[in-house]
């Protein structure tokens, strides 16, 4: 089999990707972090992050069409990238491990105009990561005034956006990913304090901490799904919209 | 015709039912869920386990919840509603939501599990009394686990299972993040063996089986 994908997971470094599509240029970018409901290749634990599993699951399936992968590994990804990139290049995968820790003061950052825009949720956040590789310009994007807030990473199951109203801005590692400043712990922990947002973590993430903390300290709600979410995630989230 | 308004908690065990006749009387009443299913009632607003939630009639139960305990209540209390298979509470501060909290994830711990040890044991509901040791059913089926043992040891099944559910009272007491007062919504209000185990925690005001039917009928 023709062996014609780049993937990757994360928010590889803007340099890497750059010199990546130069050297392949007809290569199709997969983003290894997102569900695409292929065969489960059983290789972790069942308790365990299910973006992580499904970078496994995608990367099994998609072997023999992987040319490269390029994987997240620093403070803009998380512990489980680097052993995910580790096992993986054990089991025979070509690795290019990248760093992007780079950060700038909150004040210099770039305009996020997706996580502000009136866009519904689940394209929010679609757009944020699909423009990790293909770059656009979103500045004509309505902007809208946020009535709710969601933080976190994108969902493994995108189902539970649905819910929100499209006022609703989004914070957390996605608003770093479009501020190309996904290590920015800064900008991660940064929310509007009077705005009731839903904080988010994927079950078995260590950014639960951090959504924990932030629903405490702001009178949120704090949310943690694994692979799919529950009847009683729904409901918890809708009561919260509803009532807040 | 029946001119009557209905609202409906379809409960997966229990099904209450708010009729509000055409003079303003309000007629509460309770039915198993399976019976229930048959009387096709043309309903105002549902909620609970059983109903279509897919319906334009259905709300939410911590909604219903909320808004029924409101209707009771001061500006400041925590409601707790404590089903056949699930548990969900709901906090107000200063008449505002402040905070929830809904595990319908596993209920291995709730009122039909009582019921099924009632009835595996025949054990009465009025022969349960408060006891002072708990079973921890922080895991429901380590809890009938440990009442299994006891009783094949010789302790009276009522008294086991009054230490079971003297677990699920501390249960409530430790979800609802430990507060001074719980207001208590559904079956268990009118166990007494519950209510006891729950006082020796906090201040327990009952407020009956039909909290999340008048909050139905509050909302337009």
């Amino acid at each position: 089999m023709t062996k014609d994908i780049i993937a990757f997971w994360g928010y590889p470094h803007p340099d890497l990707i750059k010199k990546t599509k130069i050297q392949y240029s007809s290569a199709k970018w997969v983003d290894l972090d997102i569900c695409y409901n292929y065969p489960s290749s059983k290789f972790t634990p069942d308790a365990y992050c299910g973006i992580i599993k499904n970078i496994f699951d995608n990367a099994f399936y998609l072997k023999d069409r992987i040319i490269k992968i390029i994987a997240a590994v620093g403070k803009d990804k998380c512990d489980s990238g680097f052993f995910a990139a580790n096992l993986l290049k054990q089991e025979g995968f070509d690795i290019e491990i990248s760093f992007f820790e780079e950060t700038l003061p909150l004040n210099q950052l770039p305009d996020v105009p997706i996580c502000k825009s009136s866009l519904p949720l689940k394209e929010k956040l679609s757009l944020i990561t699909a423009n990790i590789i293909e770059q656009k310009n979103y500045s004509h994007l309505v902007q809208t005034k946020a009535r709710f807030g969601f933080w976190g990473v994108p969902p493994n199951d995108l189902n539970i956006c649905d819910l929100f109203p499209s006022q609703t801005h989004v914070f957390g590692w996605s608003r770093c990913v479009e501020a190309k400043n996904p290590a920015n712990f800064e900008l991660e922990m940064f929310v509007e304090p009077d705005l009731p947002t839903v904080f988010f973590a994927q079950t078995f993430c260590s950014k639960t901490a951090l959504a924990k903390y932030l629903a405490d300290k702001y009178n949120g709600l704090y949310i943690d799904i694994d692979v799919t979410p529950s009847n009683s995630a729904y409901a918890k989230i809708e009561a919260f919209l509803r009532l807040r | 015709m029946n001119d009557s308004k209905y609202y409906i908690d379809a409960g997966t065990t229990w099904t209450k039912i708010l009729e509000i006749l055409p003079i303003g009387e309000r007629k509460y009443s309770v039915y198993p869920t399976n019976q229930a299913r048959k009387f096709n009632l043309n309903y105002e607003k549902i909620t609970g386990h059983t109903s279509d939630k897919n319906s334009n009639k259905y709300e939410n139960e911590v909604v219903a919840l909320a808004m029924g305990a409101k209707a009771h209540l001061e500006n400041n209390f925590i409601a707790l509603d404590l089903g056949s298979r699930d548990v969900k509470w709901i906090k107000f501060k200063n008449g505002k939501f402040s905070d929830m909290d809904w595990n319908s994830s596993c209920a291995a711990a709730t009122g039909a599990t009582v019921e099924m040890l009632l009835k595996f044991y025949d054990v009465k509901v009025e022969d349960l009394k408060f006891c002072e040791e708990k079973y921890p059913v922080t895991c429901g089926i380590f809890g009938l686990e440990k009442i299994m043992d006891d009783v094949s040891k010789g302790l009276l099944p009522s008294i086991a299972i009054s230490k079971f559910i003297h677990g699920i009272a501390y249960n409530a007491y430790n979800f609802t993040k430990n507060p001074d007062k719980i207001c208590i919504s559904g079956g268990f209000c009118e166990n007494k063996c519950f209510m006891d185990s729950l006082q020796k925690y906090c201040e327990v005001l009952p407020l009956g089986r039909f909290v999340l039917v008048d909050g139905l009928a509050l909302r337009p």
